[in-house]
């Protein structure tokens, strides 16, 4: 497994520019800041998981005054090798290539190139909204069972159309809206309860991972981290629809379902998100991830490529020094804008200023 | 950069299907350096198709100017079987394999809110008014395998097996997510030979 070459042409700063980690140890990437140290950890996060490591939106990761970003990343997946390619346009859909075979499902990316990411930004999954914990469950359940990418992908899809028949439908239940909004409600029935059933399944697994990732992240067994699954139709979707279906009719979208789901974590009983301090929902957040690199580690056989971007500068060298330690060995991306520190180990350092290719 | 009857050319094939601009000049420079005949025989093709050319009365697939399509107008062909397709192209993929022998009807697309079908845009009325007149009893719904397509075939199961027909669903074994057009003859031919009743959920 591993990521061997990335060329990037007009990626945020940079023109053209060529990276090399090394194979199978650490990379660490320096630089003055502002000159793309972060960039880079985005473009292979991109390619893994089809977004911004930043949540930033396409248009700012194509440089300004060009069309088009192209990425193009040489892999060894299973002693296969791999040509994983993205263009990204300002406008329509980026265009996703593996082996020069157009990719349609985000599953053929999770194959290719599993990674696990670790931000200053992942707090926000602890303390922001619900959209950020779904999507750390919905790219855990891809990272372990690719084809789960399927099931999300459809009721993705399913919402989208349901949405737009409830928009046409301008409030008003006709014959014809109602024989084909029957339609797609029983497609969101099986899609949608399904997902909620592989996400309420992967929370069990990992309970006692993440509880494990935090006492030795804190550095304590004092405490434990229970969770539950918050979902917004807890009868199955078939129920949930029929009740919500004026409210659905009236505002022209789907409210029950997947997409409106939360996942709570208690603190020996404290809401974690509004009576935690910020190191607890920090210690959480890194927690999270953890133990999902770990379950995929152990449901891989190789632990996923993990992109660590400036995660030291946040934590104590408590807090540090015992993540390092349950970090397991494999290709590892780091950027940091602090000293690095005790127990990295880095097969290869790059400056960020050398990887500019000369051709510009 | 280029002359106007070059540069409309070339934005007119631009235009096509799966042309990007860098075929839709390499056409345009290919049709350029050809002998004026054939280039004349394209051009008049392509009007020929557009004037001679409309939906079989029947069953909508395509047809020569006010006659049936070579399937309606074939007697051979049982017409107490009808196959519902999305696309005139999807009976070609179908008659390829060899296995069916009645009749199709084409709805020229499939249930799709986000870009504006629903059943009033779909050929469905006309399908329903071939059901007596023919003696039909089985519809094999031929839909595309995606999310559109399926969702085409579980509105019209509901809306047909009430009537006492028949109604089948081509087996699953198609790659999903695809296009009927692309489906190999042979995976095709198993799914219309392993299709299956389809009884529309029981309404409670
Ligand atoms: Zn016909």
């Amino acid at each position: 497994m591993g990521l061997r070459r990335l060329d990037l042409t007009s990626f945020r700063v940079f023109s053209h520019a060529i990276f090399e980690p090394d194979p199978t140890g650490t990379t660490v990437l320096v630089g003055p800041n502002g000159t793309g140290k972060t960039s880079l950890l985005e473009a292979v996060g991109y390619l893994g998981l089809a977004r911004s490591l930043r949540g930033s939106p396409r248009e700012a990761l194509i440089k300004n005054g060009e069309e088009r970003a192209i990425l193009r990343a040489d892999l060894l997946m299973n002693e296969r090798e791999l040509l994983l390619e993205a263009e990204l346009l300002r406008e329509g859909r980026p265009r996703l290539q593996l082996n020069r075979q157009a990719i349609r499902s985000r599953k053929d990316l999770a194959l290719a190139i599993p990674v696990t990411t670790f931000c200053p930004d992942d707090v926000t999954v602890v303390q922001g909204g619900p959209g950020g914990r779904r999507e750390l469950l919905d790219e855990a359940l891809v990272l372990l069972n690719p084809s789960m990418a399927a099931l999300i992908e459809d009721v993705e899809k399913i919402l989208r159309q349901r949405n737009a028949l409830l928009k046409q439908s301008g409030g008003r239940l006709t014959a014809e809206i109602e024989s084909t909004l029957e339609v797609w409600n029983e497609r969101l029935v099986n899609a949608g309860d399904e997902l909620v059933a592989q996400r309420i399944a992967l929370i069990e697994l990992l309970a006692d991972p993440i509880n494990d990732a935090y006492q030795t992240l804190a550095g304590s067994t004092e405490e434990s981290i229970t969770e539950s699954y918050a979902a917004s139709a807890p009868a199955g979707l078939a129920q949930g629809l029929e009740q919500s279906q004026r409210e659905d009719l009236r505002r022209g979208l789907t409210t029950v379902g997947p997409h409106r789901d939360d996942i709570e974590f208690l603190l020996d009983g404290r809401d974690i998100k509004t009576q935690a301090s910020q190191g607890e929902q920090r210690t959480l957040a890194l927690a999270l991830r953890l133990a999902v690199h770990l379950a995929a580690r152990s449901h891989l056989g190789e632990a996923p490529l993990l992109l660590l971007d400036d995660v030291f500068s946040e934590l104590d060298p408590g807090r540090s020094r015992r993540l390092i330690n349950e970090l397991p060995r494999g290709q590892t991306l780091i950027t940091t804008a602090s000293p690095l520190p005790e127990g990295v180990d880095p097969a290869l350092v790059l400056d960020v200023v050398d990887l500019v290719a000369a051709d510009g | 950069m280029y002359t106007g009857s070059l540069r409309r050319l070339i934005d007119e094939l631009g235009r096509l299907p799966g042309v990007g601009p860098k075929s839709a000049q390499r056409i345009a420079f290919y049709l350029l350096k050809v002998p004026t005949e054939d280039a004349t025989r394209l051009a008049e093709a392509i009007i020929d198709v557009k004037e001679n050319t409309e939906l079989c009365p029947t069953c909508l697939n395509v047809a020569d100017r006010g006659e049936l399509c070579p399937i309606c107008g074939d007697a051979r062909r049982s017409t107490t079987t009808i196959c519902v397709v999305e696309d005139p192209r999807d009976i070609v993929a179908v008659e390829r394999t060899g296995q069916f022998h009645g009749r199709y009807h084409v709805l020229h697309g499939a249930l799709n809110p986000l870009e504006g079908t629903g059943p009033d845009q779909l050929k469905v009325k006309e399908l329903l008014g071939r059901l007596e007149p023919e003696g039909v009893e089985e519809i094999i719904l031929c839909t595309n395998p995606n999310l559109e397509g399926e969702a085409t075939a579980l509105y019209l199961a509901r809306l047909l097996a009430p009537l006492g027909l028949i109604v089948t669903r081509i087996a699953s074994g198609l790659p999903v997510g695809g296009d009927l057009e692309y489906a190999d003859e042979l995976t095709l031919g198993r799914a219309l030979e392993g299709r299956r009743n389809v009884a529309p959920s029981e309404e409670n």
